[in-house]
């Protein structure tokens, strides 16, 4: 990987294009990682997978009803920095997780916090479409089902359908809800789970790459969505794609190999970025 | 991206195009692989042919031992035998002596009667009891009936005796054979299904044998061992690959049961013995130990294929669940255990096959034995097919060989049933959606 | 899934501890281990009681002489055997045993004869064998045959070699292994037998009897004695194969296969039942069966399964056993041994 040798030589001030130099000292991050009135904040957060440092000191705050793309190169730590805002790595034994991150004022890493019902509030959609081996209708359903969200199988066919029409799915396969999920098309399977995840009625969806398994069309119809989803969630979302995040997204953040390094508003960061590596990342330099 | 070694124009330092040193070597690549079919064909036949040889062998030995020479005596219920005050304890061997005797009335010498009474077998007598006690109407008249032909004569009808020896070394007398060639003229012998192999339990006497009393002690026997080894294995495998943590003491248990995997059956019995026998004061001989101690010898087999199987259910699967928000425990048994059943049903029908086909843990715990009422229960005494099979092979008499056999290819029926719908269940199961 | 788990886990610890309860409160048939070699016949006898009494068929276990007087030994109540088989007498250190766990009173009954033959396929000529060729042919050390009192490893390739009155073909014999009761009678009658023909080993009985044991019962390892395994049903069908070859094992195999195979002459009387019953064949041993007199009445039906096997239609000259194989005692002997059934008459060893 080639890096500009002044970014990596840790010196910190200010380089000939009048940009931040990156300063691995200060680990301070480039614009405004805080909203008022967020959903989410992340004050401080460390993350090691045992002697590894894999996240370091970042803070970022998600706002409601925005979507905030992360980005960065391969290994930047930005999709186990999603990860622990639903606390799914604390799956991985290794992994520690420091620093603070509240859900509407609660710390969830907080001693008497339950990851079931935070993870009813913070739901996830994975990289690779992982419907369950059921129907459609049991895939919805499921969440619903193990949380007890509805009383009766009325209300469940009603949170089934809303749910599949909020992911823009319900047309196509309203009849055919007793058929395997697996049968879908790529494209499908990832709106299923995302109605799958809306199903539980979350506060915040987080996305891991959530297009990059599938074809332009599907990845277009999926966009819309997210565009839609927005109205009514807190959206984090994890891409590779630029075009991506500056389509989707109202907040961008960029990711350098655990660091923080810029944050701001999507349209600042793609046209005007105001640190060096940001700026070699979205020009293509590297990544 | 500067290769030293690649030049342009496909050439090589050598100066050939790379394509000419590709075709030169293609006819040796495919040669190699040419070779190793054969390798693998042959190994295929080899084994094929072994296979052939061993049902080949059992099984014509055996077949014979599916039919059973039945003879034909018109008995006369005779009421002075047969009094109504005691017909469970009459003379009946005697009223089959007398129907030889009235058939054959120049036989008179007494080392003469006893050979024709040896025609028969001594289950003759207890087949006309059940028939009286059934009907006593029948006391008093003389009905045709087909009674079980002793194992000589068996053995005769089925052409195992060589008669070309000297009278003395023949376990048939020239006289036995005349009588047998009269009765064939009167058609009053022949072979019929042998049913007695299916419904009776073990005898010393190879035409009262059957193989019942094994079977009803292999299923009490495996039955158990069903009922503790899977729900054991399956508890044991999810805690091992989905909850316990990996550290020194999950790397102790793991290498520990894959070591049990590999000890030698008997090992299994003695641990029997000491544990459920001597420490607990379980009876002997009871399908209940037996079962117990299968289980422990299959317990491995089945935590270690349900282990496998477990791994190989996909981690998005298991993230899919948990980010829903399902707890550890339901992500276990509504989605990763579901998809891993088909894996672990084949481990454990594997497993129980090879329980199925085990004898040596048994005879430390008394299970092989000679045991002639078929068991009822989990605490009756009993013995299992292998058992029977290996005792049988170790009795003089010589219609037990072919009843070895025959054994033998209903123990191989099972296990080849039991096999195919291992492969039946993953098949079924296995679809994926 | 896991609530029906727990659910049978529980109902099968439930019969587990139900089955310990059934243990030891009752057993209402007839448990009997011991020899293999009496095995063929007390089975004959179970089954026939079973199938003639109201009580249940006998079980009978085959675990060997040494074995079945172990088990037999252990101790009084349900968990142990009513009656052990045995193709030898109770030893003193076992008899010792018994009364150490308790067993104090035991029965002894001889049940009658089994010959040790030693037999090849019919279709060579019968074997005329003295025991000293025997103990020649198949001892592991044998005398100098230049003389002397001293031993040398078997040099003996062919019966010839050890009797120039026998043919001249290799030396190879099947015969059970070392754990095999058929086998210890075998060493004990035939081999020592042999080697007694010798005086100075026979003097050596007094002087050193565990060499004199190890002389008589150490059989060659070098190829020409064959163990050819608990199954003498193997041992007949190779000896069918190769006619060279001669086997060892109990009469009643013999007496079940006379068209394939042949006794030899054993000191110059062949195995027939007449020979063994009257003692003339020298290579015969004893039957018994112990029985646990504590165990008579509270085990529903040992008298009366002793009764069946003292009957003549089961022991007798013409018994149903004898048709086995098995021979029958003189009548004194068998009126003997009756009568002390009868009586339940305990031995004692001092």
């Amino acid at each position: 990987m080639t890096v500009d040798v002044k970014t990596t030589a840790g010196v910190s001030g200010i380089g000939q294009t009048g940009r931040i130099l990156y300063d691995r000292e200060s680990r301070e991050t480039v614009g405004e990682p805080f909203v008022e009135g967020a959903r989410m904040t992340c004050r401080g957060v460390n993350v090691y997978y045992g002697d590894k440092h894999a996240i370091k000191n970042v803070a970022l705050d998600i706002g409601r009803n925005e979507v905030v793309a992360m980005i960065g190169p391969s290994g930047c730590g930005k999709s186990t920095f999603l990860r622990c805002l639903n606390r799914m790595n604390d799956t991985i034994d290794t992994c520690r997780v420091e620093g603070e991150i509240t859900l509407d004022g609660m710390d969830i890493y907080g001693k008497e916090v339950d990851v079931v019902p935070l993870r009813a509030q913070v739901g996830m959609v994975f990289q690779k479409p992982n419907p369950f081996p059921k129907s459609i209708y049991d895939n919805v359903a499921y969440g619903p089902r193990i949380h007890g969200l509805a009383q009766n199988k009325v209300e469940l066919d009603e949170i089934v359908e809303t749910s599949l029409r909020k992911a823009g799915l319900w047309e196509e396969v309203k009849d055919l809800m007793t058929h395997p999920g697996t049968g879908l098309s790529g494209g499908q399977q990832q709106r299923l789970c995302i109605a799958r995840t809306i199903a539980v009625s979350p506060e915040v969806i987080l996305m891991d790459e959530p297009c990059s398994a599938l074809d332009p069309i599907a990845t277009s119809i999926i966009e819309d969505l997210i565009d839609e989803l927005k109205q009514q969630f807190s959206i984090a979302i994890v891409t590779h794609s630029m075009q991506q995040a500056s389509r989707v997204s109202q907040r961008t953040a960029y990711f350098h190999l655990g660091d923080l390094i810029e944050v701001g508003d999507t349209a600042q960061i793609f046209t005007t970025p105001r640190h060096q590596l940001t700026q070699d990342y979205i020009t293509g330099r590297f990544g | 991206m500067n290769n030293p070694s690649s030049q342009p124009n496909g050439l090589n330092p050598q100066g050939r195009r790379a394509i000419e040193i590709v075709n030169a070597g293609l006819a040796r690549r495919y040669r190699k692989e040419r070779r190793f079919r054969l390798y693998g064909i042959s190994a295929i036949l080899a084994s094929l042919l072994f296979l052939s040889f061993l049902f080949g062998s059992i099984i014509s030995k055996g077949y014979s031992a599916f039919q059973q020479t039945f003879i034909q005596l018109d008995i006369f219920f005779d009421p002075a035998i047969l009094s109504q005050e005691s017909l469970s304890t009459a003379n009946y061997p005697g009223i089959v002596k007398q129907s030889l005797r009235q058939m054959f009335p120049e036989v008179k010498s007494r080392q003469d009667k006893r050979m024709l009474y040896r025609l028969v077998s001594s289950g003759a007598s207890f087949q006309i009891r059940q028939m009286v006690l059934d009907s006593p109407e029948m006391i008093g008249q003389t009905l045709q009936v087909w009674v079980i032909a002793d194992d000589d004569i068996d053995m005769l009808e089925k052409g195992h005796f060589d008669l070309e020896a000297p009278e003395g070394e023949r376990r048939i007398k020239d006289i036995q054979l005349a009588w047998v060639d009269r009765l064939k003229k009167e058609s009053r012998i022949e072979k019929r299904f042998n049913r007695i192999l299916f419904t009776a339990g073990d005898s010393r006497e190879p035409e009262l044998a059957g193989i019942l009393g094994a079977v009803a002690g292999s299923f009490y026997t495996l039955l158990v061992t069903l009922l503790l080894s899977f729900p054991i294995g399956i508890a044991s495998a999810v805690y091992l690959e989905e909850f316990a943590t990996q550290n020194r003491w999950t790397d102790l248990i793991e290498v520990n049961i894959n070591n049990l995997a590999a000890v030698p059956s008997i090992v299994f019995g003695l641990l029997g013995l000491a544990v459920f026998l001597n420490f607990f004061g379980l009876p002997r001989s009871a399908p209940l130990v037996g079962g117990l101690v299968l289980t422990l010898m299959t317990l491995p087999t089945i935590i270690i294929a349900s282990r496998a199987s477990l791994q190989s259910v996909p981690p998005s699967i298991r993230e899919a669940a948990l980010g829903i928000g399902a707890s550890k425990m339901q992500m276990v048994t509504h989605h990763v255990l579901p998809l891993a059943l088909p894996g672990i049903l084949t481990g454990t029908i594997i497993g129980m096959a090879r329980a199925l086909g085990e004898s040596a843990p048994l005879l430390m715990i008394g299970m092989v034995a000679f045991i002639v009422d078929v068991p009822g229960g989990f605490t009756d005494p009993s013995t299992v097919l292998p058992v029977q099979i290996f005792l049988w092979a170790d009795s003089p008499e010589r219609a037990f060989v072919e009843r070895t056999s025959a054994a033998t290819i209903v123990l191989l029926a099972f296990l080849i049933i039991m096999n195919a719908s291992a492969v039946y269940l993953r098949k079924k199961f296995e679809r994926r959606w | 899934m896991f609530r029906k788990s727990v659910l049978i886990g529980t109902a099968l610890i439930f019969l587990v501890s139900a089955g310990s309860v059934y243990a030891a409160s009752a057993r209402d048939y007839i448990s009997i281990v011991g020899s293999s070699t009496v095995y063929p016949f007390a089975t004959v006898v179970a089954e026939q009681f079973g199938k003639t009494t109201s009580y249940k068929t006998p079980k009978i276990e085959s675990t060997g002489s040494g074995g079945g007087l172990k088990l037999f030994c252990a101790g009084v109540g349900v968990e142990h055997p009513d009656i052990t088989n045995a193709s030898r007498a109770i030893k003193k250190s076992e008899y010792d045993k018994c009364q150490k766990n308790g067993v104090k009173e035991i029965v002894e009954v001889k049940i009658g004869y089994d010959g040790i033959v030693v037999a090849n396929s019919k279709k060579t000529a019968p074997m005329k064998l003295t025991r000293k060729d025997l103990f020649l042919a198949l001892a592991k050390d044998v005398p100098n045959p230049k003389g002397g009192e001293t031993l040398v490893p078997n040099p003996y390739k062919t019966w010839k070699d050890v009797n120039p009155s026998l043919p001249n073909v290799k030396i190879e014999v099947l015969g059970p292994p070392p754990t095999s009761g058929t086998r210890d009678a075998f060493v004990e009658l035939a081999m020592e037998g042999g080697a007694k023909k010798f005086d100075w080993i026979k003097a050596m009985k007094k002087k050193d009897k565990k060499a004199y044991k190890a002389i008589c019962h150490t059989v060659r390892e070098d190829g020409a004695y064959v163990e050819a395994g608990e199954n003498d049903n193997l041992i007949v069908q190779k000896l069918d194969a190769n006619p060279n070859a001669l086997g060892i094992f109990g009469f009643s195999f013999l007496d079940q296969n006379t068209d394939i195979i042949q006794g030899s002459f054993v000191d110059g009387v062949q195995p027939t039942f007449d020979a063994i019953a009257d003692g003339q064949y020298p290579v015969s041993r004893p039957l018994f069966f112990y029985v646990k007199k504590a165990h008579v009445g509270v085990i529903p039906g040992i008298q009366e399964y002793l009764n069946e096997f003292t009957s003549d239609k089961a022991w007798g000259p013409d018994g149903y056993l004898s048709e086995k194989g098995m021979i029958p005692m003189p009548d004194e002997e068998r009126a003997q041994f009756q009568s002390d059934v009868k009586a339940l008459k305990p031995i004692t060893m001092k």
